[in-house]
């Protein structure tokens, strides 16, 4: 019995010993793992140059801090000036609807749809009652055509678009030779920063159609906005694509929101026409 | 140096032995706790009503499975016999499923089961004239507990007298 | 010579660079629900009096406004601001909206109204305004009995929700579902409707038998379901208007998971007979019944995808639960689910792109959308036991129902139906006066 341990503890040290000798992992040191090297990716857009971002970046945040006081402090008593303006042409709209409204309201009333009750099955005893078929008595009558909105909504016509759209074929090819001529990247970023804040994204879009709206906008030297035009409003009234007519007036209200844009202080005759792309894919995918 | 690293690992290696050791007599716990199942399948008397003297009322299943198991083999014959001997009488199976799966799927499972306690009773001379299927689902456990012996428990086919 | 014409081409260049236009491209925005302000629809002092006694409610008007007001702020894609911070009286707003003072307090929409009693009739209209544009997007009018006061303020919300989003409502719907009491062992359940939102909810059964997946069909006017009926689980078609209901078919077995066709006239379910479930359609007008599928594993929950030309279905005959697609004569099978897990319940949605859900994987319930190729699966959310999926009629949302522990224990359980957005986000928990399970979404009513 004594014998049998003794040679059992005897192996088994051993075997440990074998085991332990034999775990060399344990003895090495840690692999030197090379220090983390950071990189920054950086999106850069074609026309600008490297060397402003390090610098872009703390301006933009400076701007963006500028922008609060003045969201805050200056915004509200100029657009009241603005809308002040416009609340005329709205009332003079509104006095007409009013005007339309007798017409267009009476509205021919349908008798209540006899519903007869049919047999009953024992299993029900509440039925429910005649809500169910009332659907058809809703009568609705729209004041406006809603398709006239939009043409409310930018009131260029339809050949100053065609105008531009060429303009736009003639920039694109001679893209390269005008970079000096586009805004810097810091001009660029502090104007996207603010629009960024300014556009609230309708949620309801579908996530996967195309969701780019391209406004043109014509601006005064205070980098206020006397007009805008929806590049392709003819999409506007196509059917299945009503989301677009959404986006292109969140797109819209970002602008108005966002008055006095936050433009550079020389260069008038550069942005006095600047272009807009608002793409919502990226944010609704992510 | 080296003495220092053997002596090291022998500790490790002790100390690994302990763990597993500890290891070994939890799980003895633990299937004391479960003694009631086997690899999935419940093997307890709780839930189990008698048709008669020494002829269990119900067989139980693998999650997912409706392949009878030995004993639900056993329990079966027993019932067959018992039929046989009894002959006037008619069977309902009622197929369940436990709660861990998709209602309508359960459906259908509750409905294999039964038919594979069916199957195996005509085997054994019972007329299919006699047994007719039906099947709950997950719509009816016995035991209303969240946890896998509550499971075990309601994965079954249960023969219930029909007259 | 030459010196001119270069001169000329030069000149010739200048007017295009004077166009060259300035492109910045916005990708970013916030997306915060957008906020708006519900202004209490105005009311006369005549027809307040008039509705008080009607429909003993003190103020009709600003009721219809905060049903239209909940289901905006339910969707998730709305802010409805506080009404206390409003500067303008209701009835003035709804004449000419003072777009400035909405302005300030951020409001970037403004739904006014106006009610009125017009020989015993509800007469109700309203209007949209963008506050920043500074005018009118829609007005509409509608007359109704009173008693429908409910219903205009879901049309209403409907509507704004049309013209804001682009896309159809979802609010002037019901819901029909199964109502649960008792304990587990012995839960006793009924079927039951109500409106989305909760209001005016109805028991259609008694509950003496057990009745499970309850389905509209696409006028919402029937539905299918399954019964125990006399201890016989059959799929039955319940008329909601007159309570009237029947067997479908008739089949020597049981007979579950149904549902309707696009085009409401046929049936689809499974029946389920020696062991394996196969699919069959039985149509309603002339009761022929097609058997779809003929395989001996365990064929069920079909879901025809709005076209009415491919089915959905669950089947084990890879061994386990996964997602099948077919054409609707049974051919040309196709596995679509190859995610790690089970999958179960698949729905087509309304608009036809996505199926709906339930995974279970490693003890956890999903509840996921995937391509009707089977690729692109997103799961919207995960929880310990969750199923039964159904598409709102605009296919933005999902309603399903979950089990919870009703302590931290695990013990006791409730079942409650929930709302999540298709995005994954805005996930609600839908009141019912019962615990409640498999819900089905009803199509708009008022279209």
């Amino acid at each position: 019995m004594n014998r049998s341990i003794i040679i059992s503890s005897v192996f088994h040290a051993g075997l440990i010993f074998i085991t332990a000798m034999s775990l060399p992992f344990l003895a090495k040191k840690p692999l030197e793992i090379p220090p983390i090297v950071s990189v920054e990716l950086i999106q850069i857009a074609e026309k600008t140059n490297i060397p402003f971002a390090p610098k872009a970046k703390k301006i933009i945040e400076k701007v963006k801090e500028k922008e609060k006081k003045l969201v805050s402090e200056q915004a509200p008593p100029k657009k009241v000036k603005k809308t002040k303006t416009k609340t005329v042409v709205s009332v003079d709209k509104n006095e007409k609807i009013d005007s339309k409204t007798p017409e267009a309201i009476p509205l021919p009333e349908k008798t209540v749809k006899k519903i007869e009750t049919k047999k009953e099955s024992k299993q029900n005893p509440d039925k429910l009652d005649e809500e169910v078929k009332q659907v058809s008595e809703f009568e609705k009558k729209e004041f406006v055509d809603l398709d006239n909105i939009a043409k409310l909504i930018d009131k260029a016509k339809e050949d100053t678009a065609e105008l531009i759209k060429k303009n736009n074929d003639i920039t694109q090819d001679q893209d390269k030779s005008i970079v000096t001529s586009g805004l810097t990247l810091s001009e660029e970023d502090a104007l996207k920063a603010q629009i960024f804040g300014c556009w609230s994204i309708p949620l309801g879009l579908p996530y996967n159609e195309d969701l780019l709206v391209r406004i043109k906008l014509m601006l005064e030297p205070d980098g206020s906005v006397s007009k805008t035009e929806i590049l392709d409003h003819a999409r506007m009234n196509k059917p299945g694509q009503s989301f677009y007519k959404v986006l292109a007036e969140s797109a819209l209200r970002a602008v108005k929101l966002c008055q006095p844009l936050r433009v550079p202080t020389t260069g008038y005759e550069r942005w006095k026409e600047l272009q807009l792309n608002f793409d919502a894919r990226e944010m609704l995918e992510g | 140096m080296i003495l220092s690293k053997i002596y090291k690992n022998t500790l490790l290696i002790l100390a690994a032995c302990l763990v597993l050791t500890a290891c070994a007599t939890k799980k003895e716990v633990a299937t004391d706790i479960q003694g009631q199942m086997q690899s999935d399948v419940y093997t307890g008397t709780d839930t189990v009503e008698y048709l008669a003297d020494g002829v269990p009322d119900r067989v139980f299943f693998a999650t997912n499975e409706t392949i009878l198991t030995t004993a639900s083999r056993e329990t079966l014959r027993a019932q067959a016999a018992w039929l046989r001997k009894n002959s006037s009488i008619n069977v309902v199976l009622e197929g369940h499923a436990d709660e861990r799966g998709t209602r309508e799927y359960n459906l259908a499972l509750g409905e294999r089961r039964a038919n594979s306690a069916k199957d195996y009773l005509m085997t054994y001379g019972i007329s299919s004239d006699r047994i007719s299927v039906l099947s709950y689902g997950k719509e009816r456990p016995v035991d209303a507990g969240s946890n896998p012996l509550a499971w075990s428990k309601n994965r079954r086919s249960v023969t219930v007298k029909a007259n | 010579m030459k010196k001119k014409l270069i001169l000329l081409f030069l000149i010739s260049l200048l007017p295009l660079k004077a166009f060259a236009l300035i492109e910045v491209d916005i990708t970013r925005g916030n997306l915060n629900p957008l906020p708006l302000a519900v202004s209490p629809l105005s009311i006369d002092d005549k027809s307040k009096k008039s509705f008080e006694k009607i429909l003993k409610k003190e103020n009709i008007g600003s009721e219809i406004s905060t049903i239209v007001e909940n289901n905006l702020r339910t969707s998730g894609l709305f802010n409805p601001l506080s009404k206390e911070a409003f500067l303008q009286a209701p009835d003035i707003a709804n004449l000419k909206p003072r777009f400035e003072d909405w302005n300030l307090i951020k409001a970037q929409a403004l739904i006014t109204g106006k009610v009125t009693y017009i020989d015993e009739k509800l007469r109700v209209e309203f209007r949209l305004w963008d506050i920043l544009a500074a005018k009118e997007m829609m007005a509409l009018a509608f007359t109704t009995v009173p008693s429908n006061w409910r219903r205009v303020g879901h049309i209403i919300s409907d509507k704004v929700y049309e013209r804001l989003t682009g896309e159809k409502g979802y609010f002037d719907t019901r819901i029909i579902y199964v109502a649960e009491e008792g304990p587990k062992t012995q839960r006793k359940k009924r079927l039951a409707i109500m409106d989305q939102d909760g209001a005016n909810n109805k028991f259609l059964t008694l509950g003496n038998e057990l009745v499970l997946t309850p389905r509209f069909n696409p006028t919402s006017q029937m539905v299918t379901y399954l019964s125990y009926f006399k201890n016989l689980p059959r799929v039955y078609l319940l008329d909601i208007e007159t309570g009237t209901q029947e067997v479908v078919g008739d089949f020597p077995g049981m007979t579950f998971a149904p549902r309707f066709s696009p085009d409401g006239k046929k049936i689809i379910m499974s029946f389920a007979k020696d062991g394996k479930s196969d699919i069959y359609t039985m149509n309603l007008e002339n009761r022929l019944v097609e058997k779809i599928t003929n395989h001996p594993s365990i064929d069920t929950s079909p879901s025809y995808s709005p076209n009415g030309r491919f089915i959905a279905f669950n089947s084990d005959r890879s061994g386990y639960q996964q997602i099948y697609v077919m054409k609707s004569d049974g051919s040309n099978v196709k596995r679509i689910s190859f995610g790690n897990g089970i999958y179960g319940t698949p729905v087509w949605s309304p608009r036809g792109d996505l199926i709906a859900f339930t995974k279970l994987h490693k003890g956890k319930f999903y509840i996921g959308v995937m391509r009707t190729d089977g690729k692109g699966e997103r799961l919207l959310t995960e929880n310990y036991y969750q199923e039964a999926p159904s598409w709102s009629p605009n296919g933005r949302v999902l309603i399903f129902y979950r089990e919870t522990k009703t302590n931290a224990k695990g013990e006791g359980f409730s079942a409650k139906l929930w709302s999540i957005d298709l995005t994954g986000y805005n996930e609600r928990l839908v009141e019912t006066q019962t615990d409640a399970s498999d819900p089905s979404w009803s199509s708009l009513l008022s279209n």
